[in-house]
């Protein structure tokens, strides 16, 4: 039984693995310039230096690729699977299989706290070096998700078991205030600014270049890699926090570490992209039904198919209005709300423990 | 009251709970200067009314409710000065409720109860364990069932066998140990109960104290070792079952009639609860 299931959810891992990497490479050569998988493979073996060849051939297709296709790729990547993963450790800390990111508030608190940042940071922008400057975004976007994720935990908790209902009417509140907030900041922006907003509330990956991957990489990386480190403290959490430390679990902590490492995901995934919607709770929820609730697999899963989703959803987003491109969020938000609807209804014992 | 100082057995307590006062800020006492020991081979029961404090005491215990005053000491050092997971390592509980809404298999929650002892995957030996677990509480027929999809009976026998897991090593090798449960036979059938009943009792006979809470005062009768009636927060007696089931304790304790006969066969205390009336 027990090789079984590490047959089974191995199989599962190395299947996503391998489907991301060529839907990575496909997905590069996809946009207004084809460019065939084998180039693509070229042109990165290339840039690594694996291989040597002269450019000039495809001078076109490797400055396409490098400096248009690739960040975004990667910035897909890296977004998707934070904020899957994120999704998935909110579910085990939450002990709750509906905390998704974007439901309890944390995503658009984190987007209040950048819009916050954009407005009130272009007014003294003048007052402040540039390098904070540019860190501001990133840490307001991650105090946001913080606070909002905090905030929903204190009122829906009580000694460590969550209440669905108010999880969810916190996260409600927390959604109305952040829109009021970024309401009244675009009442008060610049045209210039009110672009900006809007990308905020609808999510996009299309300003992603080096320097965004650059910058924001190192955080969602320590999100990615950091939260399925906890996976089998998840799993004894699920417990109940009592029987998590009868079980030798320091609970505290766990749940600190994984508060930060998650809203650290979402907020930096935020910085970057604005609000996308629904990835952390449709990947885990897939992923449930098909290898069960352990997250020693649905961690590392999630990771996979969150980037795998998010590739997917951006390519449909910039190839289905060429040549504008659809923002993100409206493409995971259709995918996601219904997917939250038939949840709903096919857990109708959900109202169990509202 | 019965507040005998001497103790009962021979061995010095593994743990010893002394003066534990528990407040609830602006309430009353939860728990009103209650010591009690708790030894290795003795099976000890914890009966009283709904809201003596029964649950309460075990948590005070185990170091999930921080109590006012006492103290309580594991093997002559205080309970604070462990590591929670060198505890864990020889100490497993079972709560009231546990809930569980996320569909493990029945292996996989009985799995938990070796996250102490394990890395971050199962070895082989730690299967080996969960099955023999599965197999000692009698669910080893629906192992690979889905843990939500149980009746709360058989979700109950799955956390005694988790219980069972985490301290399966001390068990096998005759080290102290200790299993604390609280009301796990309250949803299960006479059978279920009783096995599960000389279960622990084959549990004391190797050397691992166990402390549970329970209800149903035949069981206590038939199984425990030693006995303490909690009342309003206090230790109201403690004693043998022969001691303390007499009728007159058990109004006193209950405040409710009950007539007491010796068991046809066994002869230890049969406690029958008198139909209700207007008893004044």
């Amino acid at each position: 039984m027990q090789g079984f299931r590490f047959g089974k959810t191995g199989f599962i891992l190395g299947l996503l693995f391998l489907i991301l990497f060529f839907f990575a490479i496909i997905s590069i050569g996809i946009g207004p310039v084809s460019i065939p998988p084998d180039t693509v493979l070229k042109v990165v073996a290339n840039k690594l230096g694996f291989i040597d060849f002269a450019e000039d051939e495809l001078v076109q297709s490797s400055a396409i690729i490098y400096s248009i296709r690739l960040p975004r790729v990667i910035l897909a990547v890296l977004v998707g699977a934070a904020l899957a993963v994120s999704g998935a450790a909110l579910q085990g800390l939450f002990r709750n299989p509906l905390a998704d990111p974007t439901l309890i508030g944390a995503s658009s608190g984190s987007a209040l706290a950048a819009a916050i940042v954009i407005i009130v940071g272009a007014q003294i922008g003048v007052l402040i070096p540039e390098i904070i400057g540019a860190a501001l975004l990133p840490l307001g976007a991650f105090l946001g998700a913080l606070a909002a994720t905090l905030l929903v935990y204190t009122i829906s908790t009580k000694s460590g078991k969550t209440n669905m209902a108010t999880m969810l009417l916190a996260g409600i509140a927390i959604n109305a205030l952040a829109a009021s907030g970024i309401g009244y900041l675009i009442f008060t922006a610049t045209d210039v600014q009110i672009r900006d907003l809007t990308f905020w509330t609808l999510g996009s990956l299309g300003g992603s270049v080096w320097d965004t991957v650059i910058n924001s990489s190192p955080f969602l990386l320590i999100c990615i890699i950091g939260l399925p480190l906890f996976s089998k403290n998840l799993n004894v959490m699920l417990l109940g926090e009592n029987e998590a430390h009868y079980l030798g679990l320091n609970t505290q902590f766990t749940k600190k570490v994984i508060i930060v490492l998650a809203t650290l995901g979402v907020g930096s995934a935020v910085a970057v992209s604005g609000i996308i919607g629904f990835v952390g709770l449709v990947v885990p929820h897939l992923l449930r039904l098909l290898m069960g609730p352990d997250h020693r697999f649905i961690m590392p899963a999630s990771v996979l198919l969150g980037a795998l989703l998010l590739l997917a959803s951006d390519l449909f987003a910039r190839m289905v209005v060429i040549p504008a491109e659809l923002p993100i969020g409206i493409v995971t938000a259709t995918i996601g709300a219904p997917f939250f609807l038939w949840l709903l209804m096919r857990n109708r014992s959900i109202s169990n423990y509202l | 009251m019965a507040a005998d100082e001497e103790p009962i057995h021979i061995q010095l307590p593994v743990i010893e709970a002394k003066n534990i006062t528990l407040e609830v800020a602006g309430k009353k006492k939860i728990l009103n200067d209650v010591s009690i020991s708790i030894n290795p081979g003795v099976l000890t029961a914890v009966i009283g009314k709904n809201g003596a404090g029964k649950s309460s005491l075990l948590k005070a215990i185990c170091g999930e409710n921080n109590y006012t005053h006492g103290t309580v000491v594991v093997n002559g050092k205080s309970s604070a000065e462990y590591d929670v997971e060198e505890l864990a390592k020889s100490r497993a509980v079972v709560s009231q409720k546990s809930s569980l809404d996320f569909a493990f298999k029945v292996r996989e929650v009985v799995e938990l109860g070796r996250a102490p002892h394990s890395g971050f995957f199962y070895s082989k030996e730690d299967a080996e364990i969960v099955t023999i677990c599965l197999e000692k509480v009698g669910i080893l027929t629906f192992a690979d069932r889905s843990y939500t999809t149980l009746s709360g009976g058989e979700q109950q026998r799955v956390h005694v066998a988790r219980a069972l897991a985490q301290i399966w090593d001390s068990v096998e090798n005759n080290q102290q140990c200790y299993l604390f449960l609280d009301e796990p036979l309250a949803s299960l059938d006479v059978a279920n109960q009783h096995e599960i009943m000389h279960l622990l009792k084959q549990l004391c006979s190797k050397n691992v104290a166990v402390f549970i809470v329970i209800h149903d005062l035949n069981l206590a009768a038939q199984y425990a070792d030693h006995v303490y009636i909690l009342k309003n927060g206090k230790t109201f007696t403690e004693g043998s079952p022969v001691e303390v089931f007499t009728e007159d304790t058990i109004y006193q304790a209950f405040d409710y009639p009950v007539q007491v006969v010796p068991h046809p066969k066994t002869n230890c205390p049969l406690i029958v609860a008198e139909a209700y009336s207007d008893h004044e």
